[in-house]
């Protein structure tokens, strides 16, 4: 279910975010800071999750641990 | 191209205006101003000195109630009236008149005398009981000694005449022998008696044995309770003393030595019953003294009490008043039109609400000359001025603390709203800490008005930055989910991408290695809990947080530098565009940038499948460098050629930073002076009446009938402050190579610097961990029974206080710490120029919040 396309599928959910933000973010003075904040917020957000998602995609090395209880094994 | 308001992406646009104001209303004007808060007043006689001012007299006058004020309040703190406390939130005062004023002037003046009297009254009476409570003490004591000492006049006469005899000889040994009546007087013995403090009576007794060489018999008894000392106020014990002696002259020599010691002398009589008599006298005057000392003192504490109950409010409105003269003071004056002139600066988007108020003030005084606000036009650098809500207030702040931005450049501002509490919660990723975080910044939020009245300092701060915790806070949960902490545990929320690959016979205690579960699935949010507590944990975690923050560095920095684009072009500027911005940009990208793709292109390629080896990209970027063109392990075909052709193209970037925007620059200059223009700078219209005034401008006081419209301006003092800017090529020249060392080295260590975001959340990650497995996992894994359960709540009670100590105020000020310092050095260094002043408005609300002086009385 996930796999290397939710990178996209993450990107195209947070630019509709990000103008949903920019659409509705309150008019007056402050509408500016409204805009910034929010869509800055969003890609932040969304850079952070992109980075996590794309270092586990093809990960170089996996988890070796020997303390495992045999309850455990297959859990 | 102005926009029709104010923004917080920039600071408002500022202009400068003239006001005319009648001299009648002068004051009343800079009230409504000073209500207002939104101009900022020029000093137009800074050539007058303090005292030359015209409204000097207007100040000592309120200068001196304001010390009547003082002395009421120090009056009230000694009686112990507590003081009415001014909540500004509650209570509004209206602008006082003149009138007002001066009845308060004059109801303090009769208030002072009638409690500087009263408490000099009071003062003499105290005195006066305290002399009449000691007499009573030494009348009381010495008549003891002299019932005790009757009995011994044998003794004391022996002693006399028997060289032998000890001096001090206790006689208490001795009053056996009491058998004979005999005045002290028929053995030519005197005596003084009186009272001394206790501290003192050593030294005392020393000084008399000196002088006297030992001619004295001193009898002393402590007053056992304490004496009211009238001029301080304080308790001091004492002591009653004796002195026999005999000789005239050396009765008096006790008496000044006495005196000298600061003890008190009373006249005391031989005779009992004449003694009984003087008792009974100073009881009855001390009744008297006591009784008058009373209703004084009520009548003293009525009147500080009625003062109590509105100081506060005088306090404030002289406070106001006294601001409001030295505002006019700023002023000057036409003696001719008998109007002030006020200059100064103002959001020009707030000009027709002052002009509104303006307006109000004139109709209300019914006069008909209106005020008059005029812009004028002027190069002169306006102020920064940042409008904040209660939301932005802090983020601003910390921003201010840096430095003032430029006028209308970008506010730093709006990208740290979200870029400092977003590197702060890279750092503090844990989702319990978090949450912690973010109860005690919404109970700060939503019990936002009764804590603002607490004035313990270090809660004020942090409640200063309530809503900079918040979002602060609301990352950090969200980092937390990513990083899959939760004090330093880990959440299963979704299924694994792992499995354990158990091998044929393996027993509990042989490593076990994951394999992918599915080659389609991956873990959809966050580090996938499996590797929590795993060997090779931290390996993972430290080549993706450092992975992450030179990305998230990269991201902030460009991000930074768009900035400087969209500044150049609201000044208009198009040459720091190509000559810094462009070039600047290509030069980060082509290295930086590059990395970043490299990073990702590595992460998105699935090495083992292609059977390759994955290259160090570590490495490849050394090699960049070192060996142009030399490739260690392929991270794909052609890389060789990019690579030469990028290093080339940035190296291409440093001359034309280095040298485009100079010459250009001297061109410009060139071009300009060849068509016979004066540089821009080179006269500056600092106000309105430079250019008309020319012929006369010289002694700063040209007449006031120019027919302009405007009045007149003192100009001597605006040359000092204002930069003349003539084009020197050799200036602009040293300054760009500066700019240019600078910046392409920062590209290197600021990006460099951005591993701390890697370091600190590791530290936090790692801290939690040892934290928990040195209280909770012992615990959890021991508690057996009862006992168990006990010692699990205190270890509990040790592991939260501890976490919320270290790990979260502790952590939590070092990663607040460490994104500031990204905020204001990686980040502003991009864009921001800091070279505004700050706009500071005449305004009595930030006149009654800054003073200290004013604080005590405001609730």
């Amino acid at each position: 279910m996930a796999n290397g396309w939710s990178i996209f599928i993450g990107l195209a959910i947070i630019l509709a975010m990000c103008t949903a933000a920019w659409v509705f973010a309150p008019k007056g003075e402050n509408q500016v800071l409204w805009r910034s904040s929010l869509i800055l917020a969003f890609v932040s957000c969304y850079l952070m999750w992109a980075i996590t998602f794309l270092a586990q995609l093809h990960p170089l090395i996996e988890p070796r641990r020997s303390d495992i209880r045999k309850e455990f094994v297959h859990h | 191209m102005a926009p029709t308001k104010d923004t917080p992406f920039r600071s408002a646009d500022m202009s400068m205006v003239q006001l005319y104001i009648s001299n009648e209303i002068g004051r009343e004007v800079v009230n409504a101003l000073g209500e207002l808060g939104l101009v900022q007043f020029r000093d137009l006689n800074g050539d007058l000195s303090a005292f030359q001012r015209a409204y000097t007299k207007d100040i000592r006058r309120l200068d001196n109630v304001e010390r009547q004020l003082r002395y009421f309040h120090s009056q009230m703190d000694k009686a112990g009236i507590p003081l009415r406390k001014l909540d500004l939130d509650v209570e509004t005062l209206a602008p006082p008149t003149t009138t007002e004023i001066d009845e308060l002037a004059e109801r303090c003046q009769g208030l002072e005398q009638r409690v500087s009297s009263l408490n000099e009254s009071y003062e003499t009476l105290k005195k006066r009981e305290v002399e009449l409570t000691e007499w009573r003490w030494v009348l009381r004591e010495a008549g003891g000694f002299f019932d005790r000492a009757h009995g011994s006049v044998e003794e004391i006469r022996a002693s006399i005449d028997n060289d032998d005899a000890p001096l001090l000889q206790d006689i208490e040994h001795n009053n056996g022998a009491a058998d004979v009546e005999r005045s002290f007087s028929g053995m030519n013995i005197g005596f003084v008696a009186g009272v001394i403090a206790r501290d003192r009576v050593a030294a005392f007794e020393r000084i008399l044995w000196r002088t006297l060489r030992g001619n004295l018999y001193m009898n002393q008894a402590e007053i056992p309770e304490p004496l009211i000392d009238p001029s301080t106020n304080e308790p001091v014990a004492k002591n009653v003393f004796v002195i026999f002696a005999h000789g005239k002259e050396i009765l008096a020599k006790i008496r000044k030595i006495s005196e000298s010691m600061g003890a008190e002398v009373y006249n005391v009589d031989e005779n009992s019953d004449l003694r009984r008599d003087q008792v009974h006298e100073v009881n009855a005057r001390l009744n008297d003294v006591q009784n008058v000392l009373r209703n004084t003192q009520q009548t003293l504490e009525a009147e500080l009490t009625q003062i109590s109950r509105a100081l506060s409010a005088w306090v404030v409105l002289i406070g106001k008043e006294k601001a409001v003269y030295s505002t006019l003071n700023l002023f000057s004056y036409d003696g001719a039109r008998r109007t002030l002139i006020a200059e100064g600066w103002c959001p020009k988007h707030d000009l027709p609400l002052i002009r509104s108020t303006l307006q109000d003030v004139t109709n209300r005084a019914g006069l008909s000359v209106p005020t008059i606000i005029n812009e004028i036009r002027t190069n002169k650098k306006p102020p920064t001025y940042l409008k904040t809500n209660k939301f932005t207030e802090a983020f601003q702040t910390i921003v201010n603390a840096y430095g003032t931005a430029t006028y209308q450049e970008v506010n730093p501002a709006i990208p740290v709203i979200v870029t400092f509490p977003f590197l702060f919660a890279v750092m503090f990723g844990d989702f319990g800490h978090a949450i912690i975080m973010l109860c005690a910044s919404l109970a700060m939020i939503y019990w936002e008005k009764p804590l603002k009245k607490v004035t313990f300092e270090l809660f004020a701060m942090v409640y200063y930055g309530r809503y900079i915790a918040l979002v602060m806070a609301v990352f950090s949960v969200y980092t937390g989910l990513i990083y899959n902490d939760v004090f330093s545990k880990s959440m299963t929320l979704f299924s694994s991408q792992w499995e354990w690959d158990v091998p044929e016979g393996w027993t509990e205690g042989d490593t076990l290695v994951g394999k992918l579960k599915d080659p389609n699935y991956r873990y959809p949010f966050g580090l996938d809990w499996r590797w929590h507590g795993t060997e090779n944990d931290l390996l993972f975690s430290n080549s993706y947080k450092m992975k992450m923050s030179i990305i998230l560095g990269w991201a902030h920095m460009t991000y930074s530098l768009c900035f400087s684009y969209i500044n150049a072009r609201h000044f208009k500027k198009p040459i720091d565009i190509w000559g810094n911005f462009v070039p600047g940009m290509i030069f980060f990208q082509a290295i930086f940038g590059y990395l970043v793709v490299c990073i990702i292109y590595k992460w998105s390629v699935d090495w083992f499948a292609i059977g390759q080896q994955p290259p160090g990209l570590l490495n490849m970027l050394i090699y960049m460098f070192l060996q142009p063109g030399f490739i260690d392990i392929p991270l794909y075909s052609g890389q060789a050629a990019v690579q030469k052709f990028l290093l080339f193209f940035a190296v291409l970037q440093v001359p034309i930073l280095l040298f485009l925007k100079p010459f250009y620059l001297r061109w410009e200059h060139n071009r300009a002076r060849a068509k016979g223009y004066r540089g821009i700078g080179e006269r500056s219209r600092v106000s309105a009446l430079d250019e008309d005034d020319e012929g006369h401008g010289a002694n700063g006081r040209p007449s006031g009938e120019s027919d302009e419209g405007v009045g007149m301006i003192a100009q001597g003092v605006d040359h000092e402050d204002e930069e003349h800017e003539e084009f020197e090529f050799g200036e602009v020249m040293i300054h760009q190579v500066i700019h240019t060392i600078e910046f392409c080295l920062n590209c290197v260590s600021h990006t460099a610097s951005y591993l701390r975001l890697w370091a600190l959340s590791l530290a936090h990650q790692q801290l939690s961990a040892v934290l928990w497995s040195m209280t909770m996992g012992p615990a959890l894994k021991n508690g057996k029974g009862i006992g168990g359960a006990i010692f699990l709540v205190v270890i509990f009670a040790a592991f939260f206080c501890l976490s919320c100590i270290i790990l979260i105020i502790m952590e939590g000020v070092s990663a607040m710490l460490h994104s500031l310092r990204l905020a204001w050095v990686e980040s502003f260094s991009k864009f921001a120029e800091f070279g505004g002043w700050p706009f500071a408005p005449f305004s009595f609300g930030t006149l009654l919040e800054e003073n200290e002086e004013l604080k005590e009385y405001l609730g």
